[in-house]
């Protein structure tokens, strides 16, 4: 009976120990993150913008797209498949099974199930996430003034705007979630070009002039973004006065007076990033000790030639049509924008000709902007040597001869710029989402539309003269072919360069002067993710530069088949299935699909 | 933790002293003997206890005992496979005949935290016949368990020391499936490192009316185990066997020939060309096979299609550094390679015959004051996959010790090491999915002995099985784990015990590995690095219980438990990343000698369960029995709003069989009914950090460069919380029966069950709007399963000597997703190489099934693709095609919805992974010194997604080796029959760009998973050299496998809720072995 009575109460002793030590038994803290009250303190708002700032890439780790989904180049901001790939600068490249959910972009017949929008949504609502988030938590914080506060606002606006105006281009109906929204279930129904405006109304009214980082937006970013904003909107009076104002005195974030840069290529050279043509962009770095190409460009990895000293893996490969746009005419120096198609302009290309095969390249007039855009045999590729045909092409038959150029980084500083720790290349070159050239050109789109035909033909020809007036910018040849590292030489031209400014005549009429606007934005701007979006903008004329693309393309590739541009449809792209699927709200998708999918 | 542990100690302490010193009785030495009633022959090895005490012995060799014992004290006699016997002590020696067991009604089954006779059970309990067991080679329990008790589905691969996928009576969640585990009452993570020479005992708990007794971990079904002790005189047992692994012979992918993969792909260009207009004929040629009229197979592969004698294959000219560092350094090489004309064997090259060893020595004795096993296992199996193997060391040491007739402590513990390097198979870019991806014209090897690869035109983008295995070499790991318990057990007034036992893990493990730079292939990694990833942690349970037992003159039988219990687990990881090796020498390789900066990360989790318990067992006149439970467990991975959850469960029986009315029925021995109905949860698939609201960074995506240089720290939200986050309840009723029948010969068990898993948790994809922040777990999903298990037992004796032993096991059941979430009614998975997902787990349909369009032949001429769509174009007059890339020699799908056209709503189930019934038969005779055993494990009904064959039978897939199918059993206008669509440059969604049919093949097979024959030497020859038993024998196991799926092996595992895809199978190999069982 003793035994028993003792070690019963041994047993319940035992008992109470435990269960009074069970409540905080249980509670087990957050470990390794923190918590809303840890971010929402002056040093915690600082940090969660920088991470604001991070969505602009679009890139997870591990080569994954933001958000969840898909992998990186799915969510690439330069928008290699949404805008170059889908407005027919460029083949998707590779091989035809490779990525093949781009085969249907290219051609205009994507599905809503087509995996790459569903990624590029998830990544950029991601962005549009991480604004809210840090709008809500600035509300919380005590330990700002006000004015700190204003700045962080208007900084997380502007992020929110571009990632907005992203969605918006692209899918024209998007669920509006701000950093009051409780219920994300939101409908598609309300047009948010005004909540953009406001945004960057916002940021323009608020931002300063420089910052202490050039990667932050400052106050001309903004108003240009939101001149952009209205010109999509088609509100051409009110977005020219605000790009002739931004064009007139703006500055960079790190103080530069905007300007076109002299040399051209300067754009795409990493070691000349953040120049004054350099208006908003997504900064880069190589080798930044996270072990990934994340933070360098790796939305571009797959854009390097194939069987190259690059590694991999062939895509993004200029279109015949994107190239042939480049020939001028030997005399006026002007291109030909009716007929660069017409077989006495079509510029020499080396399909079916093998590697080791003789070739000689073209030998008519072009616009030397071609040779810094463009990947051509026997032409020097930057400092890596003369590009060799098919060597460095998967299959010419599906993606064409070509090889892109302007996201390629030099092999004489890659030890600085190329990033390695992946199995196909990063690069430190910034993705300049907005450069000087192209606000010279909408505004000249603004200028063309608002009558003012003498302020188009002077953007337009600013833009052409920056290149024309330097011929030693143009691509030359190198000293020795074989040792290209050698540098290039200083009298002989890689090719037959002719480029000039348009004569006033050509801006007598509207029609012409916006047919020689639309020309312009496609040469100067080709392959930087503008000309699909671009060409929805321009209605049924954007639609037929499409369908005689497609006509034209299919006589040189066999990828192209099948392509048609369908107004009404092929503006935007359709909401992807899955987030109809996933927006269920008693019982019924709040969101609704696009016209034509 | 410490608190708990010094806690646990002082009441184990306080018990000891308290309970010491009961009276000793005068006692005198007793003498006996114990023999086989049958044979007359001595028993040796008989455990002789005397009742109502700890204090025992065991019989010699010649059957005699000797014991302290007092005239009146009441000897048991027991016998592993004989009844036990009873014997009061008188004043001579003592006699006793044993008889051989028949049936198993009184074998002792551990449920939790208890123990009970079979025919006791209330509750749906299968005991796993542990002998059978041990006979499969392997190091895992859990492959062993395959196929060996009904309700259990144990799905793996042949890669050694894999982990199978273990399921309790189908699906139960969607995340982690696994079972609990418990060993010698302590649950444990997993059954790896378990030596499967010490299970003395293997029971499944597989209903509510006796899992739910583990509460918040028992949805998963529980699995008890408890490891062996010793009795009576020193026993030392020796067990080893030796074998050779021979993997599958033959041209297992179907691979074609070099010239074979000539001609296919110009009857592709041809094909394509007859499709294209004029202007867009492609050139019949190859960088390979040349421009002729018909392929060339070339001399050399590197330089690409280049002949004997052509300069540019002029060694002279060959440049290749294969440890170079500087990444650029790979543009410069200049390879030579010869084609390998009669064609590689990649399978071949890597999967080789490899041997497999296993010791292991025991000892264990025990008497009247305790007893102690222990036990030394070695066991080093090597894969059949080059590099890959699994080395085990264990020491197991068990200790009881009868402190006084009513006071037991004791402790099991056992520490093993284990080296197991995996790879990942079922997956693109394994050294096995290249191995049917890499053409036959590749050598292995260049003309310079280094790698030779896909690295020149023509050859696609694979990359060098050989090279991959070799380089895998480098991949080191080393784990050890320490586990085990102590426990103090009290008899207080004979009607009370007070029990405490406190046991867990400790573990740690570090894996290393070098990736090498590589130079052969078309896309080559560059770069060089180091990654380092180790890791520790402990888990403990502290449980304290005290039952009551009382049987009211043999007619009412109570028996009450209650308990409290305490669990914690602790982990902790850390590893790192360097690169920038300037040598790769593996002894100066590691994370401190790269030149690169390196990334390192480290990791701590914490999770605790905090329960009580009880359960009372009721036996009227041992006919009807009754048992009721209930747990109330709390857990950290819950909100406080929804921290506890309580888990009852009833169970009841009725054994007919002792009605009067049942007597007369003398074929009958023993019919039971039992019916259970409780509830049981499941938490492991929440996150610790579920309720939380977190923030972190990743310098991968949430830092920026804001100057375009150095990275700015910057931080997201990247985990939702949901405080409200509560128990998932798995329902779960159970009707059964337990039949004994023809006096033990024949037993028979079946259950029908149904589960309904309401409240599941699950983190569902939620829309993009959300943010990409990690989804947090809620109660949204719903689940049922049915099922019917069945097992039959029977033995008997053919003719005088010649012992026949049956068992067979039956499983079947249906599952049935209920809800997905509050938004979607479905969630996809693996989408793989195609333009949509293969798997879609969608509400109606069980879980994994796969998902496409249905292929309903071909379109045989442009007459019916034009008549399709123009039918169409009536109906729908912007249609551009009825079916997208429908063409001639295409696959013709099925217009599912019946609206006229094909697209992607007509995608459609096209069969489960998960088998209609999947069974087991053992089947064992013995003839005097002889015995024969063999064990065959099917499943019926299942279907696999060949996913290898949409790289192998599709010359439109990407460019690699394609199969013979492809060119001999394709669409051409002469051939209407074929099974695969006109081959051509592309892949389109009329052929394999879309997941259709095509893939989806019978998955049902029949294994020879054991066969063997042994011979136990005669015990007289024995005896001088002190050698109780000697036995060799002969095994062969996965012996043949009949079935129709083409690819290696039809076993093919995945995750819960994306099984059943194969890309490349780990595929089972035959085994020849060589064995022996000694006993001193």
């Amino acid at each position: 009976m003793k035994i028993f009575k003792y070690s019963g109460i041994a047993l319940l002793l035992a008992g109470a120990m435990l269960s009074s030590c069970s409540k905080n038994f249980l509670d087990k803290p957050s470990y390794g993150a923190l918590t809303e009250n840890d971010m929402a303190t002056k040093a915690g708002i600082k940090v969660m913008l920088i991470g604001a700032y991070a969505a602009l890439d679009g890139q997870a780790p591990g080569n994954n797209a933001l958000g969840g989904s898909g992998s990186g180049w799915m969510a690439s901001p330069t928008n290699w498949v949404y805008g170059s790939v889908a407005g027919g600068d460029a083949h998707k490249g590779s091989e035809s099974t490779d990525q093949s959910d781009i085969n249907t972009i290219a051609i205009g017949q994507e599905s809503s199930t087509n995996t790459f929008i569903n990624a590029k949504w998830k990544a950029v609502y991601e962005g549009v996430t991480r604004c809210n988030i840090t709008l809500r938590l600035l509300r919380q914080t005590k330990d700002m003034t006000a004015d700190e506060k204003k700045q962080v606002e208007a900084e997380c606006r502007f992020l929110r705007g571009h990632y907005y105006f992203e969605l918006k281009k692209m899918f024209n109906n998007v669920p509006l979630i701000t950093d009051t929204t409780t219920d994300v279930m939101q409908p598609n129904t309300v047009n948010i070009w005004p909540f953009i405006e406001a945004d960057f109304t916002f940021a323009m009214n608020t931002l300063p002039e420089t910052q202490t980082e050039v990667g932050r937006a400052n106050k001309w970013a903004a108003q240009i973004y939101l001149a952009k904003t209205l010109l999509y909107e088609k509100q051409y009076p009110q977005a020219y006065t605000l790009f002739q104002g931004a064009i007139n005195a703006g500055v960079t974030s790190n103080g530069k007076k905007y300007a076109l840069v002299p040399n051209f290529e300067d754009n795409f050279d990493a070691s000349k990033k953040n120049g004054p043509e350099s208006v908003f962009a997504v900064q880069m770095t190589a080798n930044d000790g996270t072990g990934s190409i994340s933070n360098a460009n790796a939305g571009d990895m797959l854009n390097y030639p194939y069987n190259s000293p690059f590694g991999c893996c062939g895509f993004f490969q200029p279109t015949q049509d994107l190239v042939n746009s480049y020939r001028t005419d030997s005399i006026s120096g002007l291109p030909y924008i009716d007929n660069y198609n017409d077989p006495g302009n079509v510029v020499k290309n080396d399909m079916k000709v093998a590697a080791d095969a003789a070739f000689t390249p073209d030998a008519g007039y072009l616009d030397p902007r071609l040779d810094w855009t463009v990947g051509r045999r026997g032409l020097p590729y930057h400092d890596w040597g003369l590009h060799p045909g098919a060597k460095w092409v998967r299959d010419q038959n599906s993606g064409g001869p070509y090889a892109g150029k302007k996201m390629i980084f030099w092999q004489y500083n890659q030890n600085l710029y190329r990033d390695n720790n992946s199995w196909a290349p990063g690069s430190a070159i910034n993705v300049v989402l907005i450069r000087f050239a192209d606000v010279l050109l909408m505004a000249a789109e603004c200028a063309v539309e608002t009558g003012d035909l003498a302020g188009a033909e002077a953007y337009v020809n600013q833009v052409r003269g920056r290149i024309a007036d330097n011929p030693a910018s143009w691509l030359h040849k190198y000293v020795v072919d074989t040792l290209p590292l050698k540098g290039f030489s200083t009298t002989d031209l890689a090719a037959k360069y002719k480029i000039s400014r348009y004569p006033d005549s050509y801006f007598a009429s509207q029609d012409q002067a916006r047919k020689i606007v639309y020309f312009e934005r496609k040469l100067e701007l080709a392959t930087e993710g503008h000309r699909y979006f671009d060409i929805a903008r321009w209605g049924q004329a954007g639609a037929d530069m499409m369908n005689k693309f497609y006509q034209y393309e299919n006589t040189i590739t066999t990828d192209l088949v099948g392509g048609i541009y369908k107004v009404k449809r092929n503006e935007y792209f359709p909401i992807p299935q899955r987030q109809i699927d996933l927006s269920i709200k008693n019982g019924k998708s709040v969101l609704t699909q696009n016209s034509g999918y | 933790m410490k608190k708990h542990f010094y806690q646990a100690l002082a009441v184990l302490c306080g018990l000891l002293l308290l309970l010491l010193g009961t009276n000793v009785y005068a006692q005198t030495k007793i003498t006996g003997k114990v023999t086989d009633k049958a044979s007359g022959n001595p028993l040796p090895g008989v455990t002789i206890v005397i009742k109502g005490t700890n204090r025992g012995t065991a019989t010699d060799p010649n059957g005699t005992f000797s014991i302290q014992a007092k005239p009146g004290d009441v000897l048991v006699a027991s016998f592993v496979g004989f009844d036990p016997k009873e014997a009061t002590v008188g004043n001579g020696p003592v006699s006793i005949t044993l008889s051989e067991k028949v049936g198993s009604l009184e074998e002792v089954v551990v449920t939790g935290y208890a123990s009970q006779k079979k025919k006791d059970l209330t509750g749906a309990i299968s005991v796993v016949k542990v002998d059978n067991l041990t006979k499969q080679p392997t190091a895992q329990i859990s492959s062993q368990l395959q196929g060996q008790v009904s309700g259990i589905t144990v799905l793996g691969s042949g890669q050694p020391g894999e982990e199978p996928k273990v399921q309790v009576r189908g699906v139960n969640t969607f995340g982690n499936n696994t079972p609990l585990y418990i060993v010698d009452g302590v649950p444990i993570k997993s059954l790896v490192d378990l030596n499967p020479n010490d299970v003395a005992t293997m029971q499944v708990l597989k209903d509510a009316g006796a899992a739910s007794i583990y509460g918040a971990r028992a949805a998963n079904g529980v699995i008890i185990i408890t490891t062996k002790r010793g009795t009576g005189k020193v026993k030392v047992s020796y067990d080893a066997y030796y074998g050779r692994q021979v993997p599958k012979g033959g041209n297992v992918y179907n691979t074609a020939t070099p010239l074979e993969q000539g001609y296919l792909a110009w009857a592709a260009m041809k094909n394509t060309n007859l499709r294209n207009p004029p202007d867009q004929q492609i050139p019949i040629a190859d960088a390979q096979y040349g421009s002729g009229p018909v392929p060339v197979v070339p001399d050399y592969i590197a330089p690409s299609g280049v002949m004997n004698g052509d300069p540019a294959a002029d060694p002279s000219k060959y440049y290749v550094n294969p440890f170079y560092t500087d990444p650029n350094e790979v543009g410069n090489f200049y390879r030579i390679s010869k084609a390998n004309k009669a064609g590689t064997d990649w399978f071949h090259e890597i999967f080789k015959p490899a041997p497999i060893t296993s010791h292991n020595v025991s000892v264990a004795g025990g008497g009247d004051i305790g007893n102690y096993f222990f036990s030394f296992y070695y066991f080093n199996q090597q894969g059949t996959l080059t590099n890959t193997y699994n080395k085990r060391y264990a020491v197991r040491a068990n200790t009881n010790f009868n402190v006084t007739d009513h006071i037991r402590v004791g402790e099991n513990m056992e520490y093993s090491v284990i080296s197991n390097p995996q790879i990942g198979a079922l997956t693109e870019g394994s050294g096995i999915g290249m191995a049917f991806r890499e053409m036959p014209i590749i050598p292995v090897y260049d003309i310079k002995g280094n790698y030779a690869g896909s690295g020149s035109k023509g050859l696609g983008n694979s990359r060098n099985p050989v090279a991959i295995q070799d380089r895998f070499g480098s991949t080191k790991t080393l784990a050890n784990r320490l586990l085990g318990n102590v426990y103090a057990e009290a008899d207080i007034l004979k009607l009370f015990t007070l029990r405490t036992t406190f046991g867990g893990e400790i573990y740690s493990f570090d894996n290393h590995s070098f990736t090498y730079p590589e130079y052969e292939n078309a896309e080559n990694n560059s770069k060089n690095s180091y990654a380092d990833n180790t890791g520790n942690g402990y888990d403990w349970t502290w449980t304290n219980t005290l039952s009551f037992h009382k049987n009211w003159h043999n007619t009412h039988d109570l028996k009450v438990l209650l308990g409290t219990e305490a669990y914690q687990d602790i982990s902790r990881t850390a590893g790192g990343t360097t690169n920038g090796y300037f040598i790769f020498d593996p002894n100066f390789t590691n994370l401190s000698t790269g030149t690169s900066t390196p990334t390192n990360y480290s990791g701590y989790g914490e999770n605790s369960l905090w329960s009580t318990f009880a359960r009372v067992d009721y036996a009227y006149r041992d006919k009807y029995l009754l048992g009721a439970l209930i747990r109330r467990d709390g857990s950290s991975r819950f909100g406080s709003n929804n921290r506890y959850g309580n888990f009852p469960a009833v169970s009841a029986a009725w054994r007919i069989s002792q009605e009067s009315f049942m007597k007369g029925l003398t074929w009958i021995s023993d019919l039971k009914i039992r019916g259970g109905y409780g509830v049981m949860g499941n938490q492991i698939n929440v996150d610790p950090a579920n309720v939380f609201n977190a923030f972190s960074f990743n310098k991968a995506s949430s830092f920026y460069p804001l100057t375009g240089g150095d990275l700015y720290t910057g931080y997201n939200q990247f985990r939702i919380g949901n405080p409200n986050a509560k128990w998932e309840s798995n329902i779960n009723s159970n009707i059964g029966i337990d039949a004994t029948l023809l006096k033990g010969h024949l037993e028979i068990t079946a259950d029908y069950y149904q589960k309904v898993v309401k409240d599941l948790l699950y983190n569902p994809e939620l829309a993009g709007v959300y943010g990409g922040a990690t989804v947090p777990y809620s109660n949204v999903a719903k689940m049922k399963n049915n099922g019917l298990d069945l097992s039959i037992n029977g033995n008997t004796m053919l003719s005088k000597g010649l012992k026949l032993d049956v068992t067979g096991t039956f499983t079947t059941y249906h599952n049935v997703i209920l809800a997905v979430s509050n938004g979607a009614d479905y969630f996809d998975s693996d989408q793989r190489r195609f333009g949509s997902p293969i798997i879609r787990n969608m509400v109606g349909h069980s879980i994994s099934e796969f998902y496409g369009y249905k292929i309903i032949g071909f379109w045989n001429s442009d007459a019916e693709v034009k008549a399709a769509n123009d039918a169409a174009k009536k109906i729908y007059p912007d249609l551009d095609q009825y079916q997208k890339d429908m063409a001639r020699g295409r696959y013709r799908y099925a217009d599912i919805n019946g609206d006229g056209k094909v697209d992607a709503s007509d995608r459609t189930f096209l069969g489960s992974p998960i088998p209609k019934f999947s069974y087991g038969l053992n089947i064992g005779l013995s003839y005097k010194n002889f015995d024969f055993s063999m064990f065959l494990y099917g499943v019926y009904g299942n279907k696999i997604w060949n996913q290898v064959s949409w790289w192998t039978d599709f010359y439109g897939s990407f460019a690699g080796a394609k199969s013979k199918a492809a060119l001999y059993d394709s669409w051409t206008e002469d051939n209407h029959n074929a099974k695969l669509p006109v081959q051509e440059t592309k892949s389109y969604a009329s052929t394999a760009s879309e997941p259709n049919s095509y893939f989806v093949q019978n998955g049902s097979y029949l294994r020879a998973k054991n066969m063997l024959l042994g011979y136990t030497l005669p015990s007289t020859s024995l005896r001088q050299l002190g050698i109780t038993k000697f036995r060799v024998y002969v095994q062969a196991a996965n012996v043949f496998t009949i079935t129709k799926y083409k690819g290696v092996d039809p076993e093919i595992t995945g995750t819960t809720t994306s099984f059943g895809i194969d890309e490349g199978a780990y595929p089972s190999q035959r085994q020849y072995l060589l064995g022996v069982n000694v006993t001193f």
